[in-house]
């Protein structure tokens, strides 16, 4: 670790705002983009990275430095990134139950209705494929998204995501695999790639 | 093949691909690839999908960077939910710039000088009639 990055967390400790301003700056680039990539929201982003940033700050004291702190950082990010997914997933089937509930209740005819608004700008011709790609990486599930999105967007290491995510090598490599395979059959589904 | 053996199959390969597979083990690997169907399907995926580099690409080339708003709103929330009293409290040092406060003193230091220099009782002035008024006689003799 730097002398820089040891004073920032120094300075991190004592509770200095200066310190938090700074390493906001350092940081925010990539945790927003981790966030953008596992939430597929800009403004859930948003949301989920300035948690990040005020659980950093709040729980300094908990870092050991036994790892680099941009790891433990991205670390902090995937979990709050997790529990965010988890909890919409939850909210979700409430609220697609309460639906259910509802419109049973109200008129029989709106049961064949679908719950979901279909959107036909997707099935386009002219889709760029960073939108397909974006929607692809959306549907993966939520470990195989994790790796796609540390290892093929923000370039880490094959270690630094075993510390992330505190998997072994293996099973790292093999979600990836899959992700990596599951992308694939997406894209050419749209005649891409 | 189960899913978990297939897991250690695709961590083999793909280590195998890397070159990071250690050598003892490599001849036993190569040999599964000669007689195994399924090694050799996951090792043409794994090819595939490693020289897949469009992908990759596209996805690094679009980076997602913060809204310009995002230190002042994350600022503001930590000031909102902690009351102002997240951060640690500041000393006099911390708000006043050194510079600042060293000028201040070193003003107030001169005009203290100042003031002692051009006071009657001030005891930077030398007093001449007091130093010459030693020798005279407070008492007068009898």
């Amino acid at each position: 670790m730097s002398e820089l990055e040891q004073s920032l967390l120094r300075r991190l400790r004592e509770r200095d705002e200066r310190a938090f301003r700074e390493l906001v700056e350092q940081h925010r680039d990539r945790v927003y983009n981790i966030c953008y990539r596992m939430m597929g929201s800009r403004t859930e982003a948003e949301d989920v990275a300035q948690e990040v940033f005020i659980a950093v700050f709040k729980t300094i004291e908990s870092f050991r430095e036994e790892s680099k702190f941009s790891t433990w950082l991205y670390r902090v990010s995937v979990n709050h990134c997790k529990n965010r997914i988890k909890y919409l997933a939850r909210r979700h089937d409430r609220d697609r139950d309460e639906l259910d509930e509802n419109s049973a209740g109200v008129n029989g005819a709106v049961n064949g209705m679908p719950v979901r608004i279909a959107q036909p700008d997707r099935a386009l011709e002219g889709i760029q494929m960073e939108e397909l790609l974006r929607e692809a990486v959306n549907s993966l599930d939520e470990e195989h998204r994790t790796v796609v999105v540390l290892r093929d967007i923000e370039d880490l290491s094959i270690e630094e995501i075993c510390e992330i995510t505190d998997l072994p090598d293996g099973t790292v490599k093999s979600r990836l695999h899959r992700a990596r395979l599951a992308l694939r059959k997406k894209l050419q589904k749209h005649g891409m790639s | 093949m189960t899913q978990e053996e297939e897991d250690e199959v695709i961590a083999t390969l793909s280590d195998y691909l890397d070159g990071t597979l250690p050598t003892d083990t490599k001849p036993a690997v190569e040999a599964k690839l000669a007689s195994d169907a399924d090694y050799k399907r996951i090792l043409g995926e794994l090819k595939e999908t490693t020289a897949d580099k469009e992908i990759s690409a596209v996805l690094k080339a679009r980076k997602e960077p913060a809204p310009a708003s995002f230190m002042q709103d994350v600022t503001e929330t930590i000031h909102k939910r902690s009351a102002g009293r997240f951060f640690g409290r500041k000393t006099f040092g911390d708000r006043v710039p050194f510079s600042a406060l060293l000028v201040v003193a070193v003003l107030g230091l001169v005009a203290i000088a100042y003031i002692l220099w051009s006071s009657q009782t001030g005891s930077l002035r030398v007093d001449k009639r007091k130093t010459e008024g030693s020798s005279v006689e407070v008492v007068p003799k009898p």
